[in-house]
C-alpha cells in the first residue's frame, strides 16, 4: 500500500511545483504591475467597437450529439484496459463476454451510423 | 494521525449531504440539480471504495464501475431531455415542467 | 505516513469545499469548473484508497467527458441564469434544516456502526495480494460479475439510442451528398442534346 502510494510521489511533488509556480506568476503580475482599471481598459475588446452582445451564444446540437457518443465510447475503452491487462487469466469466457459487450455497442455504432447522427451536411 | 475508515465515510457523509442541499436551494435550475446528483453519486462511489480498500474485498471497486457507468448515462439522457425541453419551451425552470400533472 | 495524512486531508478538504461552490456559485459555468474539481480531488481520495484504476476512469471519463458535457449544455442555452435562481434564500431553511438532519442522522450511524463479526469470512472477491489493482479488476469483471458487465453494456446502448432520438432531427431543406447516387449516375439520364435553332432559343 505505502509502496503504491510512493511510485505517485513524483506526480504529488509535481503538482506542488505547478501550484507554486502558477501562483507566484499570478501574484507577481498582481504585485508588480499597476493597478489603475477604469471602465475602458476593463471592458470587452472587440476590434475597437463596443461589444455587440453576449459572448454566450446558441450553438448547435450537434455538437452535444457528437459529445455524448465520446461519452459512451469513453466509457466502453474503460471497460476494455482491465480486461486487456488480465485476458490470460480470464480465459474464454472472459474473451466471449467482452465480445457480446463489444457487439452489443456495436448494434448502437450502427444505428447512429444509419441514423445520420456522425454526418455534418 | 493514522487515516482510517471513518475519516472517508465523514467526507462521503458531507459530499453527501451537500448535494442533497443543493437539490433543495437551486430548486429553478435542472442543470444544477443534475449536478447535485452526480456529488452524491459520488459521495456514494467513496463510500463503496473506502469499505472496498479496508475490507480487502474487489465487489466494492467492481460496483463503483458499474454507478459510474450508470452516472454517465443519466447524465447523457437527462441533458438530452433538458436540450429538447429547452427547444420545445424556451425554458428550463422545474415548476414549468408541469404538463403531465392530471 | 504524515504525508499520506496531510494529503488525506488536502483532497478532503478541497472536494468539500468545491462541492459547496458547486451548489452555490452565482454563475452555472463555475457550478460546472468546481464540479471538475471535486472529481479531480475525489480521484485523489481514490488513488490513497489504492483504487488506481478507478482514479483514472473518474478522471478520464468523468474530468474528461461528463463535465465537458455539463459545460456544454450550460453555453448551449442562453438562459437569464440569475433569474432561475431567484428564490436561493427563499428555499435556505429547509433545505438546510433538511442538511441539517440528514448530517446528523448520518453522524449517528457512523458514531455507532461496528462491523458484524462474520464479515471478514463473507468476502465475494478478496483482493489478491500479488495482483495490481487493475488486474484485480479484470480477473472479476468479465467473469464473475458477467451480468452487471453485459448490463453495464445494454445501460449504454440505450443511453445512446435514447439521446440520438431525442436530440437528432433530420432538417429538410438541407442538401446531403450521396456519393452512390453521384457515382451510379450514367451520360443518358444527366446530359440532354438538343438543335438550338439560331436566334430561337430554347
Amino acid at each position: 500500500m505505502d509502496g503504491l502510494l510512493l511510485e505517485y510521489l513524483p506526480i504529488l511533488i509535481f503538482i506542488g511545483i505547478a501550484v507554486v509556480v502558477a501562483g507566484a506568476a499570478v501574484a507577481a503580475s498582481y504585485i508588480a504591475a499597476r493597478q489603475r482599471p477604469d471602465s475602458e481598459k476593463t471592458s470587452a475588446y472587440e476590434c475597437g467597437f463596443d461589444a455587440f452582445d453576449d459572448a454566450r451564444s446558441k450553438f448547435e446540437v450537434r455538437f452535444y450529439l457528437v459529445a455524448i457518443l465520446f461519452i459512451i465510447f469513453d466509457l466502453e475503452v474503460a471497460f476494455l484496459f482491465p480486461w486487456a491487462v488480465s485476458l490470460g487469466e480470464v480465459g474464454m469466457f472472459g474473451f466471449w463476454s467482452m465480445m457480446v459487450f463489444l457487439g452489443v455497442l456495436t448494434i448502437g455504432f450502427i444505428y447512429e451510423w444509419k441514423k445520420g447522427a456522425l454526418e455534418w451536411e | 494521525m493514522e487515516i482510517g475508515l471513518a475519516h472517508y465515510l465523514v467526507v462521503a457523509a458531507i459530499l453527501f449531504t451537500t448535494g442533497v442541499l443543493g437539490l433543495f436551494l437551486n430548486r429553478k435550475n435542472v442543470i444544477i440539480i443534475m449536478m447535485s446528483l452526480e456529488l452524491m453519486l459520488l459521495a456514494v462511489n467513496i463510500n463503496l471504495v473506502a469499505f472496498s480498500a479496508y475490507l480487502q474485498d474487489m465487489v466494492g471497486q467492481v460496483f463503483t464501475m458499474f454507478v459510474l457507468t450508470v452516472a454517465a448515462a443519466e447524465a447523457a439522457i437527462g441533458l438530452a431531455i433538458v436540450v429538447i425541453f429547452f427547444r420545445n419551451r424556451g425554458t428550463i425552470a422545474v415548476e414549468e415542467i408541469s404538463q403531465m400533472k392530471g | 505516513m504524515i504525508v499520506q495524512a496531510l494529503v488525506f486531508y488536502m483532497f478532503a478538504a478541497i472536494a468539500v469545499a468545491g462541492g459547496v461552490m458547486v451548489i452555490s456559485a452565482r454563475n452555472p459555468v463555475h457550478s460546472v469548473l468546481f464540479l471538475i474539481l471535486v472529481f479531480f480531488n475525489a480521484a485523489g481520495l481514490f488513488l490513497l484508497l489504492g483504487a488506481e484504476f478507478l482514479a483514472m476512469v473518474l478522471v478520464v471519463v468523468y474530468v474528461g467527458a461528463v463535465a465537458v458535457l455539463f459545460l456544454f449544455v450550460v453555453m448551449m442555452l442562453d438562459i437569464n441564469y440569475l433569474k432561475l435562481r431567484e428564490g436561493f434564500l427563499q428555499y435556505l431553511p429547509t433545505g438546510a434544516l433538511v442538511g441539517l438532519v440528514l448530517l446528523v442522522e448520518l453522524g449517528l450511524v457512523l458514531g455507532s456502526w461496528v462491523f458484524a463479526p462474520e464479515a471478514p469470512a463473507q468476502l465475494a472477491a478478496p483482493t489478491p495480494a500479488d495482483l495490481t489493482n487493475t488486474e484485480a479488476l479484470g480477473q472479476i469483471v468479465y467473469t464473475q460479475y458477467v451480468y452487471l458487465f453485459q448490463a453495464a453494456g445494454l445501460i449504454l446502448l440505450v443511453a445512446m439510442v435514447g439521446t440520438i432520438l431525442l436530440t437528432l432531427r433530420a432538417r429538410d431543406g438541407v442538401r446531403r451528398q450521396n456519393i452512390s447516387r453521384q457515382i451510379s449516375r450514367t451520360r443518358e439520364e444527366s446530359v440532354e442534346i438538343r438543335k438550338v435553332p439560331t436566334r430561337g432559343g430554347i
